[in-house]
């Protein structure tokens, strides 16, 4: 555990001390307001809630998690910093789990540097507005997070060149946001009824959707805990198979 | 890979005495594809000795390097730090030993002391600790001024001793230096000599390099690999002392003439610049020291040493390696 916190205290100071998670926090939660405050019928229904925030993290999530987590391997990769690092006495699941527990802080950064929205709409309403989605969003917002960071680590693993780590990153959140959509569930369901239901267990859409409804189910919370554990197993697999 | 810390294991450690061998490595050999890196390599290195890895560009040094650290799988043979093997118990091993690479890599965002900090804890040295040996480290590399520095704004000199400070932080009882003075100027090159000479009274220095005046210069023993294999093994002298079956007459002045003495079996001289002539023996064996003796002081002359004939460490090398070039 003293290994993992070692690791992630110098991935964090590299993370805030330089530009990059500010302006991951920044543009994060500029374009979710655009899209949140401008594009939607936010201020037509009046409505005090943040539904179409959370509808939104998803697609925000698949693009801005490769891009928190490219340089996570694939900077120490080019460098040959991989060599120090790896002749620390240090195991290599620590170094993952420590290297993506920064990247999770600084998602929880942006979380806290968007509770400023639900705490205005909170002013602004007329009525008390209902917490149990907006909490439940945000913890589907981590959770969902959490993995797609898992998978972005995982990538950097993969390549020693940033750009192409982040357009692999990108290009999987979109099969797991997209292609195994609730949508294309549907739409194949007429097909292959099993194909369908596995199209719809395996995609992100449809354990984010109830959870950001405020329902709490086990299945999906695991959904996206044994995800992450998957793609930090695959990253310390590749990682140690660079000893191969 | 078995990683699982085994504090037993590094208590039951022997105690290392001044010529207790600190790295064992025993036919470890591995291949990329059909090219076979290392083959068969084996070598022992105990502590007090500097070795000099040796070899062109190719030869395997790093593949070898990188086994002992564990940063790369053999596929055969095994590797042993301080009597702990590498590939099953790497995470003691790794706490034995110091490692610098070759391109030097710090992380270019840091402050060298945080840099230094975050190396040390991961190394396991305790907070209390970790300050007093980051101060030690940095008085004894000429680092003070630049602790606060970030890593990226420093020179390639200080890079390199940002390099060797965080391999040399937990004191190892073995320090593996990939090319450490590649790139330096010649002031710091001594500088890093010097070091490596104190190093090694502490613990044991192994470190590969294609300079062989470097080779000359601090190392007490050396390691030619080519071509996968290790092909020699020895001290500077053992290796130059091997090299020839030719004897050696040297003689005062301009020596003697062998034309007129005829029994002598001497080609003629050949005057060195320190006043002294060099003749090679003809005889079929080795020269009768008396007669000798005698013979020359008879011809004006007299007779300063006789022994076999050596080679630079250029020439043995390049004999060794089937006259590639090096870096002299």
């Amino acid at each position: 555990m003293k290994d993992i916190l070692i690791v992630a205290r110098r991935e964090c100071g590299a993370y805030f001390q330089t530009p990059i998670a500010w302006i991951f926090i920044a543009l994060q939660i500029a374009i979710l307001s655009f899209f949140f405050f401008l594009y939607s019928p936010f201020f037509i229904i009046e409505s005090a809630d943040m539904r179409v925030w959370f509808g939104l993290m998803p697609f925000t999530l698949m693009v801005f998690a490769p891009a928190v987590t490219m340089r996570l391997w694939s900077e120490e990769l080019r460098t040959g910093s991989t060599e120090v690092l790896l002749s620390l006495p240090v195991k290599v699941v620590n170094l993952v789990i420590g290297k993506w527990l920064a990247s999770v802080v600084v998602l929880l950064a942006s979380v806290i540097c968007s509770l400023g929205i639900p705490a205005t709409i909170s002013y602004l309403a007329a009525s008390p507005i209902d917490w149990g989605p907006i909490i439940g969003g945000y913890i589907g917002t981590v959770l969902a997070g959490m993995m797609f960071l898992a998978l972005g680590c995982w990538v950097s693993a993969l390549s020693r060149n940033q750009v192409v780590s982040l357009l692999v990153g990108v290009t999987a959140g979109i099969v797991l946001v997209l292609a195994l959509s609730p949508d294309f569930a549907s739409f194949i369901s007429g097909t292959n009824e099993t194909l369908a239901r596995i199209v719809e267990s395996l995609g992100v859409q449809s354990h984010f959707r109830s959870i950001e409804r405020g329902v709490l189910a086990i299945s999906d919370v695991v959904y996206f805990l044994s995800g992450s554990c998957f793609f930090l197993a695959l990253t310390v697999f590749q990682v140690e198979l660079k000893k191969q | 890979m078995s990683e699982e810390s085994s504090g037993a294991l590094a208590n039951n450690a022997p105690p290392a005495s001044p010529r207790t061998t600190v790295i064992e490595a025993s036919q470890l050999s591995r291949s990329f594809g059909e090219t076979k890196a290392a083959q068969d390599v084996s070598f022992e290195v105990c502590r007090g000795e500097i070795l000099g890895f040796l070899g062109p560009n190719g030869a395997g040094k790093s593949t070898t390097l990188r086994m002992i650290t564990g940063l790369l799988a053999a596929d055969r043979g095994s590797a042993k730090i301080c009597g702990i093997d590498v590939a099953t118990h790497p995470i003691e091993a790794k706490k034995k030993f110091g490692y610098l690479p070759e391109s030097i890599p710090l992380y270019e965002e840091m402050e060298v002391i945080d840099y230094l900090r975050f190396i040390g804890s991961a190394r396991g040295i305790a907070k209390a600790v970790l300050e007093k040996s980051i101060d030690r480290i940095a008085m004894r590399l000429g680092l003070v001024s630049m602790l606060r520095r970030r890593c990226g704004t420093l020179s390639k000199g200080f890079r390199q001793r940002v390099g060797l400070a965080q391999a040399l932080i937990h004191d190892p009882e073995v320090v593996i230096l990939d090319e450490p003075t590649n790139g330096l100027d010649p002031r710091q090159i001594i500088e890093v000599r010097s070091l490596i000479r104190e190093l090694a009274t502490d613990c044991a220095v192994i470190f590969s390099t294609h300079i062989l005046q470097e080779i000359a210069a601090i190392c007490t023993r050396i390691i030619v690999i080519h071509s996968g294999h290790l092909i020699a093994d020895g001290t500077p002298d053992e290796l130059a002392g091997d090299s020839s079956e030719d004897w050696q007459v040297v003689t005062s002045g301009s020596g003697v003439d062998p034309e007129q003495c005829p029994g002598l079996q001497l080609a003629p001289g050949v005057e060195g610049s320190t006043g002294e002539t060099v003749h090679r023996w003809l005889g079929e064996s080795a020269p009768d020291l008396g007669d000798l003796s005698i013979q020359i002081y008879r011809s004006g002359s007299r007779l300063l040493h006789v022994g076999r004939s050596r080679e630079t460490l250029e020439q043995v090398y390049l004999r060794l390696t089937g006259g590639e070039r090096v870096q002299a």
